[in-house]
């Protein structure tokens, strides 16, 4: 049993951190059993290394054909199936567009059963409101229209009359002038004598 | 003009548009590493080849799926593990699972060409061949190939603890078995 601060065995195949190595270092260097493990291991790792690696009977290789080789775009596609980050991206697109779209474009929810119901009475009720209020509105409107137009008549009908009134005075007076001159004239005739030389 | 050596992630990227070149300098470049490991696994030089050619021919398929071209080996020697005990399934009757213990014991790759002592090399690969599966897979992976904790964890899917368990254990067998070998072949 080896009373190494670390694995001699991770030591041996180099798995230790430099500080962990120079600690094992100094252990093995102070420790004769420490120090007979790691031999032993070395031992048995360097008659395990005896047994050398082949060549290869035959040399592997392969040759570009045409035929064989995917075209332009199965090699995009593949590649993008290949991709799970460009995978990833497209999922999250479509959802976007998907959600984008069903923002937009979406219909009303659908009501239930006895709301339309409940609509159409309300509608009623406002359509009746909207009737009685633009009735009292015209009835106003007329009101105030007739009332205006009698006014109107009044004040046409009073300018009338005083015109007339006038009118009717000056006819009076220019009678009364005509009558006067007319008295003058019937005057002069009566009291007018021919000339003597004349008879 | 400033020049600097071609790496993996350059051919990676060439290979991804298509430049079967490219793919093809970087499996001279990984192609004895893979070979060696599924030999090491499948006991077999024929259907390690077979294997191999598989495993380059699906990760060039599946180049793309590689987020990280720097983490290109990890991902590679995962392919190769899993066509390996794929074969193995396939290679079972239908209908009964792979045991564990399928690559050790008597199923020691007997024609494996010896590079040292034969009877060192006969003796290490009699020590392997005693390993549970998964064990001596592990020993391949850290010792053969180099590979560190994290990636043997990301190449045989599991915790980095069961990979050490896994190790560790096997290097204690290991060790028991090989001193003998060591002292009379190799100094």
């Amino acid at each position: 049993m080896s009373c190494s601060p670390f694995d001699l065995r991770d030591y041996l195949f180099d798995e230790l951190a430099e500080e962990k190595r120079r600690q094992v270092d100094q252990h093995v260097r102070s420790c004769g059993g420490c120090h007979e493990e790691l031999e032993r291991l070395r031992i048995t790792h360097s008659t395990l290394l005896t047994l050398r690696e082949e060549e290869v009977p035959q040399r592997i290789g392969f040759v570009s054909d045409k035929v064989f080789e995917p075209s332009g775009l199965r090699r995009v596609w593949q590649t993008f199936w290949n991709s799970s980050a460009k995978l990833g991206f497209a999922s999250a697109a479509m959802v976007s567009v998907a959600l984008l779209l069903f923002t937009f474009f979406r219909q009303a929810p659908a009501m239930s059963s006895g709301v339309p119901v409940y609509t159409s009475r309300i509608e009623a009720q406002v359509a009746a409101r909207v009737s009685a209020a633009v009735e009292k509105a015209v009835t106003e409107s007329e009101t105030r229209q007739s009332g205006k137009t009698a006014a109107l008549l009044a004040a046409a009908e009073q300018r009338f009359e005083r015109q007339r009134e006038t009118d009717m005075l000056n006819v009076r007076q220019s009678f009364e002038v005509l009558q006067k001159h007319y008295n003058v004239r019937e005057n002069l005739i009566a009291r007018y004598e021919p000339p003597r030389e004349m008879k | 003009m400033i020049f600097r050596a071609v790496e993996d992630p350059d051919l990676i990227r060439k290979a991804r548009r298509g430049d079967v070149e490219a793919y093809n300098l970087l499996i001279s470049r990984w192609e004895k590493r893979v070979y060696n490991y599924l030999l090491r696994i499948v006991g077999d030089r024929e259907d390690a080849l077979d294997l191999s050619q598989d495993v380059f021919l699906k990760a060039y398929q599946n180049l793309r799926k590689l987020d990280d071209p720097a983490r290109f080996a990890p991902w590679l020697f995962r392919i190769a593990h899993n066509e390996a005990f794929s074969s193995f399934r396939k290679r079972r009757p239908e209908g009964e699972t792979v045991p564990q213990s399928d690559f050790a014991g008597d199923d020691i790759p007997a024609n494996v060409s010896p590079a040292f002592p034969i009877e060192l090399s006969i003796a290490v690969t009699t020590a392997l061949g005693k390993l549970h599966a998964d064990q001596r897979e592990a020993v391949i992976l850290k010792i053969y190939q180099g590979f560190k904790f994290e990636e043997m964890a990301e190449i045989l899917s599991c915790p980095v603890s069961t990979v050490k368990s896994r190790l560790y254990t096997a290097l204690d067998v290991l060790k028991t078995q090989l001193a003998p070998a060591k002292s009379r072949g190799v100094t």
